[in-house]
């Protein structure tokens, strides 16, 4: 079974933001919801590095485990999901989360959150795959239409790699070995529990 | 909510069945690594891995619409390197993008802007209607009524004023098919003053390259980048400003483990990918250069056979480059020695190395010279003509390299065949319409001796100058009157340095039209005028069918995706309907096919193709370039050639020069210069542009002649094993290949110049047959000649440091001034006596920090288009400057803090946010050139048409920005300048 | 907690980080001889020793984005799954255990003279209203809160996920909403009373005396005796922490960051626990705990003999004021 997972390969990545604007041109993320993003570490200064980071589908995720409502769920697929008809906006995935990863649109007066939006690795929500309420809730469902996260699909560099976990490992092995320096999986410690040999 | 519930069980349930179901039929390795665009990425051994098993598609059905799909194809818009945009439509609606894996050059990939480009389409602020300043209002009209106006008002002011007080300002966001439709309409109107974006970005490059071997073009390729072991990048971010070339640049170093070297005063994104990076102080480049050079002459790096028989003039550069010891290079540039040697080392004996540069280098009063010197260290270390080497220039738009081929510039008719009677005579012929009608359609100006000329023949006014000929007394502009109409096709009104000066030059314009999918900064920026404005809502490239010509010289053909939204027009259409009204459109589409007052795209191209080949222009036909972009999945990714499929053999896009009629069948020029490939198969060699021999003077003052043929080398299968000049039919003659030439061509040949057909040239040979033979001999066309180390003719044959115009460093002045002041381009250069007047007032004293521009990764160019893109605007919501940490601190300026920004000229000033930081060095200052619609503290927003206003307004850098003008070609100097900051 | 240590260390390293960069700066700052950026790329796992938490810059502004990775979310979820639950669990059945063993033990504490029949004013309508409101939001968001922490193991395998996360939906809405009542009415008791309970050496000795719930004696006390100053206190003290702790979380980064907000959810959580707790022994001396109690509260007056047994010295002053005409009216009969 295949074990989706996100590697963005940080000697790769540019900052270009391309996963962050295909990431709003597939699914039409609204101004202020920042599904994915890139944070420069050590900005402007010699070990620059930029990082790509969204929901990366931990193991044995946090956000499910404190939802007090239960609206997470895991796909065969490993992508962790959820349900905004359940989600009530409570905020504590977002306590919860490693990675920054769940959004909230402001609604009402005093900076409460609406229902939670994030990343899902293209797969929709609980609705029928590629239908018209899944995409209002969720957008695109590419997975179910046999494509990957656009993000690391229209990545300029390739720096950022989705898909089956040991796939991505491997490549990203390899161009390490290939060019004899690799400054590490960002997350993948913390989200699987696991990090790559080089 | 019961229902929900139900209904989530089953879809958990679907979801792990499916998987179930299709565990053999999901992705296999194969299919992700495409998907991953990872399949070309040299990445065998992975069979043992474990499968995918995400479930295959039937259809990439989008969200429920329900209709059809088309998948159109086209190319991106926003840079040079030529992303393939795949757009999906329904029902007339672009609703979803994407990758384009096929592609050669991008695989699948994109930038910020590239990955959010269907917004444009969407359109949210773009303009919807033609519109007209009434009394300071936006007034809505329709198109026959602006067509109208506009085409009195101009049939007005050159009754009164001449065809030259018009000024026809064009895009590199035009296709080719646009650019040339363009510049011949400006000939047609009769005015040189035809200009476009890259006489402000590349003008420098394209006029030094051209000076040093023939052609001013990227010799290589982005994806050539990728055999290379030494790169150096200088003067250039393309992390930023071409991200996708990054993707060829750091998979070359990763494979090679090469030497990626960044020089540059700013420690860019890209230079945190580099091995090595250099801080140079801004404007010292040549310095740089000769530094290295200094080193490698030195220590005997140098390739010796290469200059001996490639070059001319090398020896000329040695005396120079032995007065840059380290010593005055660290003095001037501040570069230590020991790193300067070291690079110098990488580069020339680590080869193959290229050299990749951009505005970094171009933007300067020495921009020319600038340009020159890189190309003197490439010829010095043998690295060009090549695989891995040469001149990597990186043009800005998706169109620039091909707008500036078509001769939208005011030096060139199309394809660089000048100004010269031949030249005119040449596309007179193409063109089919006498010569003398365009005699007549020009100006005539009277010098003060009396002495008439046709301003036909005289290179226009530059765009950096035109409010300074609107502005300037009449006796001062070389023409019959000032500038006095703009006509704007898609072209920011903050791109060019000196804003305060172009605000007063928009004020006083008798005419302002402006064309183009956003009203720009035009629009904005002078609210004193309060008529005679009119905006004209132009479609954008995907909204228009034609070719598109990459950075690498490739030509991509690009599908209309969706029809002009709103009451947009494309820019064919508007010079169509603007050259019927004013009675010249008989004539100019006399061979282009016009359905609905559209042009037919591919007529054009063909008319490109008839005239195109003094650059290999004529190759290229849309029936080959359609052909391409249908089977790019044949094309390798390293070497561009495709190995299978309908068009096996060619080169992809058919990078120029494409030698002969397309019938031909010549597969393109993937490397200029390459000797190792037949003329035939792409090969080439330098060109014998600049005589056959010079005559020189010795230290004694006898004077001998020097050959600049080439020296002993030839090209793969020449039969002439040594230099040659260029082919006409003389030379064909004396060689004996004339009896070659069929019947038909030689009868083409005696129609060009029926008196003396000896002299037509392989450029203006309209059967192509004196092309065709050359090549059948192995020979190019333009001849094999050397390449100059000393370009004589230039104001500095041989490049010569001087300092930028505002210096931080006035001690250096004296013993590196910049030229004299001249007249150039109808107008008076005086940039001598301002930096001499900024040294005398302490201008570096007052503004002692530096101040240089660039590229932001989310903005292109003016940045309305992007900065009205709601999906780009939010990730750079404010002009910023980037200030050293030292800096900030001796000021009490925090990071994210407002400061007032003075510039050294016009009392100008502008207000931004700091953004503390050490990629820039100490006493350096950054901002990104895209921001418009706050001018001298004050917001403009209420001056656009309403909902047309971008979303992000700033403030512009050029309202900062200074005098100063490249001597060859009148580039602005936005690149090194001074100011100062203080917090607001 | 491990979490607060985590915090602090947090702190610490970035102060010491901040100070190694102001130290480095004027180095850095000088013409670098040779960089290579490739090598000198950072890592991961050695940012996340040094302050276990990775933050950059970002180009959005939006601070919190910033911050890359901060693997004590990990540390929060254990503290919110595990911690307090047991917390809660504990605090919340121990109180029950206690009262239900107390109340076997000891039953209701009888008025023991029996009821005079003549009334005396304990709390007027005002005092009543603020209670009342208090209390009743107080209810309403302790069961809301407690819904968030024990509802999805033991509310959601009842109902089901759509009627639980819409009842949660209603209960998130009522606890955010009621908070601004609930932090009035803390306010106003504090006001309000905050003369009446300040610790003096009656409460000793009324603490010494097992304040007459354990055994039979009844320690003379003032109009509040030590334990009713305690449950003040606690409302005062406990009820602001709630507040400021439960607006911090209600309106995201407006004065924490991640961190912060992770801190402040954990006192917000075991302060409410502990609340919930204190509040239910309270109520059960306030009714089937003691007889003649609640009508203190209910109707705002208390049987004289009541008075006598618990408050006999507040009752004396009550006596004394009554002579006085200002006083007129707070001793009258029952209706």
């Amino acid at each position: 079974m295949a074990r989706m997972k996100f590697l963005c390969d940080a000697d790769r990545c540019i900052e270009c933001n391309a996963c962050v604007t295909a990431c709003k041109n597939e699914h039409e993320v609204p101004w202020g919801i920042n599904r994915r993003r890139v944070v420069t570490i050590n900005d402007g200064k010699p070990g620059e590095r930029s990082i790509s980071m969204a929901c990366m589908h931990c193991t044995d995720a946090p956000c499910q485990s404190v939802c007090p409502v239960n609206c997470f769920y895991t796909t065969a697929d490993a992508v962790v999901l959820h349900s905004k008809d359940l989600c009530i906006g409570c905020g504590y995935c977002f306590y919860a989360c490693p990675f920054g990863a769940p959004q909230y649109p402001k609604v009402g007066n005093f900076g409460s959150r609406g229902k939670m939006d994030k990343c899902t690795f293209c797969a929709g929500g609980p609705e029928a795959d590629n239908t018209k309420e899944e995409y209002e809730k969720y957008g695109a469902n590419r997975l179910a239409q046999g494509k990957l996260p656009l993000c690391a699909e229209m990545c300029s560099t390739k720096s950022l790699l989705a898909g089956d976990g040991d796939i991505i490992a491997q490549i990203y092995k390899e161009r390490v070995t290939k060019r004899g320096y690799g400054s590490g999986a960002w997350g993948w410690q913390t989200a699987y529990r696991e990090s790559i040999a080089t | 909510m019961l229902i929900k519930r139900t209904e989530r069980q089953a879809r958990r349930g679907s979801l792990a069945s499916a998987v179930a179901n299709t565990s053999g039929g999901g992705f296999d390795r194969r299919t992700f690594l495409r998907r991953s665009g990872l399949a070309a990425g040299g990445l065998a051994a992975l069979g043992a891995l474990p499968l995918s098993s995400v479930r295959k598609a039937e259809a990439g059905a989008p969200p429920a619409k329900g209709a059809a799909v088309t998948i159109r194809k086209n190319i991106c818009t926003h840079c040079s390197v030529g992303c393939t945009v795949i757009g999906e439509v329904q029902n007339g609606v672009w609703t979803g993008q994407e990758p384009g894996w096929d592609s050669p050059i991008s695989r699948g990939s994109h930038c910020a802007k590239g990955a959010a480009t269907r917004e444009l389409v969407h359109g949210d602020r773009r303009l919807r209607y033609p519109m007209k300043l009434v009394n300071g209002q936006w007034t809505r009209i329709s198109w026959e009524v602006a067509i109208n106006e506009i085409g009195d008002k101009l049939a007005d002011i050159r009754a009164k004023s001449g065809a030259d007080s018009v000024y026809w300002l064009g895009s590199a966001k035009f296709t080719n098919e646009g650019a040339y439709l363009n510049r011949k309409f400006a000939a047609f109107w009769g005015t040189n003053n035809s200009d476009h974006q890259a006489r402000i970005c590349h003008s420098t490059t394209v006029a030094g390259v051209a000076n040093t071997w023939g052609y001013g073009a990227m010799t290589n390729s982005y994806n050539d980048i990728r055999n290379a072991k030494t790169m150096i990048i200088m003067g250039g971010n393309p992390a930023e400003a071409h991200p996708v070339s990054l993707q060829h640049v750091l998979e070359g170093k990763e494979m090679k483990r090469a030497n990626m070297i960044v020089i540059d005063p700013r420690m860019t994104r890209t230079a945190a990918h580099a091995t090595e990076y250099v801080r140079i102080r801004s404007g010292t480049d040549i310095p740089v250069i000769w530094g290295m050079l200094h080193h490698i002459f030195k220590n005997g790096w140098e390739d010796k056979q290469f200059i001996e028989q490639r070059v001319y003039g090398m020896d000329d550069i040695r005396k120079e480059v032995e007065k840059w010891t380290p010593e005055e290079v660290e003095r001037v540039t501040g570069v230590p020695g020991a790193q300067l040697e070291r690079v110098a080392k990488m580069f020339a004996t680590e080869k193959p190395a290229t050299l990749i540069w951009c505005m970094g280098a171009t933007q300067h009063t020495v921009g020319t010279a600038n340009v020159r010197a890189f190309c003197i260290a490439l010829l010095a270390t043998g690295n060009v003509g090549a695989p891995g080497t040469g001149a990597n220039i990186f043009r800005g738009h998706t169109n620039v390299q091909g707008a500036t081929d078509l001769g939208l510039d005011i030096v060139t008719l199309p394809l660089y065949y000048g100004l010269v009677e031949g030249a005119w005579r040449h596309w007179s012929r193409v063109w089919e319409v006498p010569y003398d009608w365009f005699v007549e359609r020009f100006d005539k100006s009277t010098a003060a001796d009396g002495k008439v000329t046709n301003t036909m023949n005289t290179p226009g006014i530059p765009s950096t100058r035109w409010f300074d000929a609107t502005l300037y007394d009449k006796k001062d502009v070389s023409q019959k009157d000032n500038i006095k109409a703009m006509m704007v096709f898609g072209h920011g009104g903050n791109t060019v340095t000196r804003m305060p000066q172009a605000q007063k030059g928009v004020e006083k314009l008798e005419l302002l039209v402006v064309a183009d999918p956003h009203p720009t900064t035009w629009a904005a920026l002078a609210p004193e005028r309060k008529n005679n404005t009119y905006l004209l809502p132009i479609a954008t490239s995907y909204e228009t069918n034609g070719s598109r010509t990459a950075s690498n010289r490739a030509i991509q053909w690009g599908e209309q995706i969706v029809k002009p939204i709103f009451e947009s027009k494309d820019d064919n259409e508007v010079m169509y309907l603007l050259a019927k009204k004013l009675g010249f459109a008989d004539q100019m589409f006399k061979n282009i096919k016009v359905e609905n007052n559209l042009p037919v795209v591919e007529d054009v191209l063909r008319e490109i193709n008839r005239g195109g080949w003094s650059t290999g222009y004529c190759g290229q036909s849309p029936e080959r370039l359609k052909k391409h972009m249908a089977n790019q999945k044949d094309f390798d990714m390293v070497t561009q050639k495709a190995n299978s499929g309908p068009a096996k053999g060619d080169y992809y896009g058919l990078p120029w020069p494409c030698w002969g009629t397309p019938e031909f069948n010549h597969p393109g020029t993937p490397l200029l210069y390459n000797t190792n490939l037949s003329i035939k198969e792409g090969g080439g060699t330098f060109r014998a542009r600049f005589g056959l021999e010079r005559e020189e003077t010795l230290p004694d003052g006898t004077k001998r002649k020097v050959s600049l043929l080439g020296n002993g080398y030839y090209s793969k299968d020449s039969e002439i094993k040594d230099g040659y000049p260029e082919f006409t039919l003389g030379v064909l003659k004396k060689l004996g290949w004339d009896k070659d030439l069929t019947a038909a061509e030689l009868a083409v040949i005696n129609k060009v110049n029926p008196t003396t057909p000896d002299a037509v040239s392989w450029s203006i040979d309209l059967s192509g047959g004196i092309q065709r033979v050359a090549i059948e001999h192995g020979c190019i066309p333009y001849g094999n000649g050397k390449a100059r180390a000393n370009a004589f003719g230039l104001p500095d044959a041989i490049p010569v440091h001087r300092e930028p115009i505002y210096t931080p460093r006035p001690d250096l002045v004296a013993k590196y001034p910049t030229l004299p002041n001249r007249r150039e381009f109808r107008m008076p250069n005086i940039g001598f006596d301002v930096q001499k007047s900024a040294v005398d007032k302490g201008i570096a004293k007052q503004f002692p920090i530096i101040l240089t521009s660039g590229r932001l990764v989310e903005y292109e160019g003016g940045g309305e288009e992007t900065r009205s893109n709601k999906w780009l605007a939010e990730l750079q919501q404010d002009m910023f400057i980037e200030i050293n940490p030292i800096d900030a601190a001796e000021r009490g300026i925090k990071d994210g803090a407002w400061v007032w920004v003075t510039g050294a000229e016009l009392d100008s000033k502008a207000r931004m946010k700091a953004l503390v930081t050490e990629r820039v060095g100490k006493g350096v200052s950054w901002c990104p050139f895209h921001f418009a619609g706050w001018f001298q503290g004050v917001d403009q927003r209420p001056n656009y048409p309403k909902g047309t206003d971008p979303i992000v307004l700033g403030e512009s850098v050029n309202g900062l920005t200074t005098y100063g003008f490249d001597p060859v070609t009148g580039m602005q100097e936005p690149k090194a300048t001074l100011c100062q900051i203080r917090a607001a | 907690m491990a979490n607060l240590f985590a915090h602090i260390r947090f702190m610490l390293g970035a102060l010491a980080l901040a100070f190694i960069i102001a130290m480095a700066t004027p180095a850095a700052a000088q013409q670098p001889s040779s960089v290579n950026p490739t090598a000198s790329a950072v890592k991961e796992q050695q940012l996340l020793q040094e302050l276990n938490r990775i933050q950059g810059r970002i180009s959005i502004p939006d601070a919190r984005a910033g911050v890359l990775e901060q693997p004590a979310g990990r540390d929060w979820r254990n503290f919110h799954q595990v911690t307090l639950r047991w917390i809660g669990g504990i605090a919340i059945l121990g109180m029950l255990l206690v009262l239900v063993l107390f109340y076997l033990m000891r039953g209701m504490v009888k008025i023991e003279n029996g009821r005079s029949g003549r009334k005396v004013v304990r709390f007027n309508q005002h005092e009543r209203i603020v209670h009342w409101m208090t209390a009743t939001c107080f209810i309403i968001l302790a069961i809301s809160g407690i819904n968030i922490t024990f509802g999805k193991p033991l509310l959601m395998p009842l109902i089901g996920e759509p009627a639980f996360a819409e009842w949660s939906q209603w209960a998130k809405y009522a606890h955010n909403y009621l908070s601004f009542p609930f932090t009035i009415g803390v306010f106003a008791i504090f006001l309000m009373w905050v003369g009446a309970n300040i610790p003096n050496e009656i409460d000793s000795e009324w603490l010494k005396r097992g304040g007459g719930i354990v055994g039979k004696d009844h320690p003379p006390a003032e109009r509040f005796n030590a334990g009713q100053k305690l449950i003040y206190w606690i409302v005062v003290l406990g009820g602001t922490a709630s507040a400021i702790t439960g607006y911090l979380l209600m309106f995201p980064f407006y004065a924490t960051d991640i961190a912060g907000m992770q801190l402040a959810q954990i006192i917000h959580g075991v302060v409410a626990v502990l609340f919930v707790a204190a509040m239910l022994g309270h109520i059960y001396i306030g009714t089937i705990g003691m007889e003649g109690a609640f009508e203190a509260m209910g109707e705002g007056t208390v049987d004289v003999n009541w008075a006598k047994q618990h408050h006999s010295i507040w009752l004396q002053e009550e006596a004394q004021k009554g002579a006085s005409p200002a006083a007129k009216g707070r001793m009258a009969p029952a209706e």
